[in-house]
């Protein structure tokens, strides 16, 4: 298991991280959620012992991260690089002898891994001359050749086409399926709430909210129920009960009410005011958590 | 160390292919063998130059100018005193200048008209003339004179380290020499050194690094890649030069041209002239130097974010460089002055100062204890700053670090 208790970072008079604790079951998918700036890259790199915290700690299955610890782990940083004058196959097979693998052992998953992410076409020319999309695969490849327990990708899925995202996509979720543990930020929640199992949203160097989608939610003090048809009698019926009104589309009408409301209760009474077609309680998206726990909506 | 060797050949394999590199060997190379071929091929010209002459007297002293003038010029004509010395006689004799000899009161009056006057070889006339000058003056006669103007003159080393004149002048030619190849390692390596990491910094691999390998063992084998690739290219220009000397080409590093004694012949380098103190120093001093210059330069550009701004950064890092090689030559001529002296003792400049004076003269061995030591002091010191440098450096990007910045890095704890 990650964990990552009250981890500080300063960068002379900048306060980079403030307080962000969270912590990450082994097989499990993390997101770790925030607006640009908002300190995602520095927890990163303090988990992986780039940076060095100032205060708190960072352990992995009980222990410190040192060097032993943090050559299981494998990262995949937001800026890419790669060498590049180096052939694609002879960058991977290095990066996986930085690892700790053997040549041929690192040759040899190499090219499983070139043939996986279909790049087998360029596994001989320099890096330079591929785009950016199969850049970001073969750094992929270097990040994951050594079967890494623990593999954090910052923004993976920034610069690529549908189809290549749908090729990450799938390599990453056979890695979960082989229980590597993946730690990953986005900003495309769609694609997060097809991985992760758990998320930290940070903000301005803080934890604002952590926990599986189930746990946020449970944690959002409001709900929306959403009825229909749209009626003056509804309205009147719904404010009896305490619910405000945030909006009308499309004949459906959508309340704001108490997260602990009797929706069973509040069903009846609908209906006894009214023909109602439609009564759905809809529950808070990871994009309605992230934006309320940023502050960027109530 | 598993990663230092994993890092380190990776980087010697990519660099030893690398064009610089390769461009480098095969300038150094050319280099080398132009600093000897180059005196044999301009020698005759050299050596013409000025010498060819018209001698205007009368004839019973230009029949007793003529063979004086002749042992070391080459007379082209003689003409008759009062003909009119202009740039079209000497055209008409081919020849650089007239030398103009009439009688007078106190001996003879030489007047010497040249096209460029710099290049007149006045002490050879000066010197050939002097019996005309004596005899003229004194009217002895010619045996008188020969014998009056043969001094014998002898040189007897009292030194401890050489015994000939022209072991000595061997040993400023390879002290000169080997000081000259230290310069050029040290620079273009340093450069290499500055440029892999502004290379891996630029392109962004630099994190990927970072996060497999502790950035020390990166920076580690940046610099002892650059030492190997040095090393590897003295073997190849020092292999190059003793076969250009033994195969009997003329020494080329400047003054060193007229020495006696070849340095780079096989039997002046297996004699007295490279001892195995020499050979030590320049290893030690050699090593040391690089080790501490292409370490500062390392930690620097992880600073840089851009590779156009390696040279500025790199001009200044390069003064005490350059400020040991000229003490270094100064060294050579002038072991015991006190600023070579001081010199040899202070890091950076030392690498070169300290071999120089060991080359050419007896240094006692407490000074050059001092001086190892004050170096390997000096390199823990600049591996640390380096070390503090490149471990954040290499992560920062954005505007380039002020000063105060740097010296933040340099407080924190890691």
């Amino acid at each position: 298991m990650l964990s990552v208790e009250h981890i500080q970072k300063s960068f002379g008079s900048v306060q980079a991280l403030h307080d962000v604790s969270f912590s990450v079951d082994a097989g499990s998918v993390f997101g770790l959620l925030g607006p640009n700036g908002s300190g995602k890259t520095t927890t990163m790199r303090t988990i992986l012992n780039i940076l060095s915290p100032d205060g708190g700690q960072v352990r992995w299955n009980g222990k410190a991260i040192d060097r032993t610890v943090r050559r299981r782990f494998g990262y995949l940083p937001e800026e890419r690089g790669l060498y590049g004058k180096m052939a694609v196959r002879e960058q991977i097979v290095y990066f996986g002898r930085l690892h700790g693998l053997h040549e041929p052992e690192a040759a040899k998953r190499a090219d499983a891994w070139i043939e996986r992410l279909e790049i087998g076409a360029y596994s001989l020319r320099p890096a330079a001359e591929l785009s950016k999309g199969n850049q970001q695969k073969v750094q992929i490849a270097c990040a994951a050749l050594h079967d890494p327990e623990l593999l954090i990708l910052d923004e993976p899925f920034s610069g690529l086409d549908p189809v290549n995202a749908d090729i990450l996509l799938a390599v990453l979720l056979d890695l979960k399926a082989k229980g590597t543990t993946l730690v990953l930020s986005s900003h495309q929640m769609w694609q997060l709430e097809q991985l992760c199992t758990s998320y930290c949203v940070i903000n301005s160097g803080e934890t604002r909210a952590s926990g599986t989608l189930a746990e946020l939610r449970s944690a959002w003090p409001t709900r929306t129920v959403r009825v229909a048809p749209d009626s003056p009698v509804l309205r009147g019926a719904a404010e009896k009960l305490g619910a405000t009104i945030a909006g009308s589309e499309n004949g459906d009408l959508d309340l704001n009410v108490p997260a602990t409301s009797d929706f069973a209760a509040m069903l009846r009474s609908f209906a006894a005011a009214d023909s109602i077609v439609k009564f759905e309680v809809v529950e808070p998206s990871l994009h309605d958590i992230y934006l309320r726990a940023i502050g960027a909506a109530a | 160390m598993n990663d230092f060797i994993t890092v380190y050949s990776g980087d010697l394999m990519r660099r030893i292919k690398s064009r610089p590199f390769l461009i480098g060997l095969i300038l150094g190379t050319l280099a080398i063998v132009g600093l000897f071929k180059l005196p044999t091929i301009l020698a005759p010209t050299l050596v013409k130059q000025g010498t060819r002459i018209v001698i205007v007297a009368d004839a019973p002293l230009a029949a007793q100018a003529r063979p004086l003038l002749a042992k070391t010029l080459a007379v082209k004509g003689v003409v008759p005193a009062g003909t009119t010395v202009d740039r079209a006689l000497l055209k008409r004799f081919d020849a650089d200048s007239a030398i103009s000899i009439s009688e007078v009161k106190s001996g003879i009056q030489v007047t010497i008209f040249a096209k460029n006057p710099t290049s007149v070889p006045t002490g050879r006339v000066r010197a050939a003339l002097l019996p005309m000058q004596v005899q003229h003056s004194t009217h002895l006669s010619s045996a008188q004179i020969a014998a009056a103007l043969g001094a014998h003159v002898e040189v007897r080393s009292l030194s401890s380290k050489f015994h000939s004149v022209h072991q000595a002048e061997a040993a400023q030619g390879l002290a000169m020499t080997l000081v000259v190849f230290l310069y050029m390692l040290v620079i273009i390596n340093s450069n290499f050194v500055m440029s892999a990491v502004a290379e891996e910094k630029t392109s962004r691999i630099a994190e990927l690094l970072i996060a497999s390998v502790d950035p020390m063992v990166l920076l580690a084998a940046k610099v002892l890649v650059g030492a190997t690739l040095s090393v590897l290219q003295l073997v190849v220009w020092i292999a190059i030069g003793i076969a250009m000397g033994s195969g009997g080409g003329s020494v080329g590093a400047g003054a060193v041209a007229s020495t006696a004694a070849n340095p780079f012949s096989l039997a002046g380098l297996l004699g007295n002239i490279l001892s195995p103190e020499v050979i030590a120093a320049f290893g030690v001093f050699f090593i040391l130097g690089f080790l501490q210059i292409s370490t500062v330069f390392a930690g620097v550009a992880s600073l840089i974010n851009r590779t156009e701004d390696l040279g500025s950064l790199s001009g200044p890092l390069f003064i005490p460089t350059i400020a040991g090689y000229f003490i270094g030559i100064l060294a050579i001529n002038a072991p015991s002055l006190p600023v070579v002296a001081v010199a040899s003792f202070v890091p950076l400049l030392s690498p070169f100062v300290m071999f120089a004076r060991m080359a050419v003269s007896h240094v006692p061995l407490w000074q050059i204890g001092s001086s190892i030591a004050l170096n390997v002091l000096a390199l823990w010191g600049f591996t640390w700053f380096a070390g503090k440098l490149y471990r954040v450096g290499m992560m920062l990007y954005g505007r380039p670090p002020k000063i105060a910045q740097v010296w933040e890095i340099l407080r924190s704890p890691s």
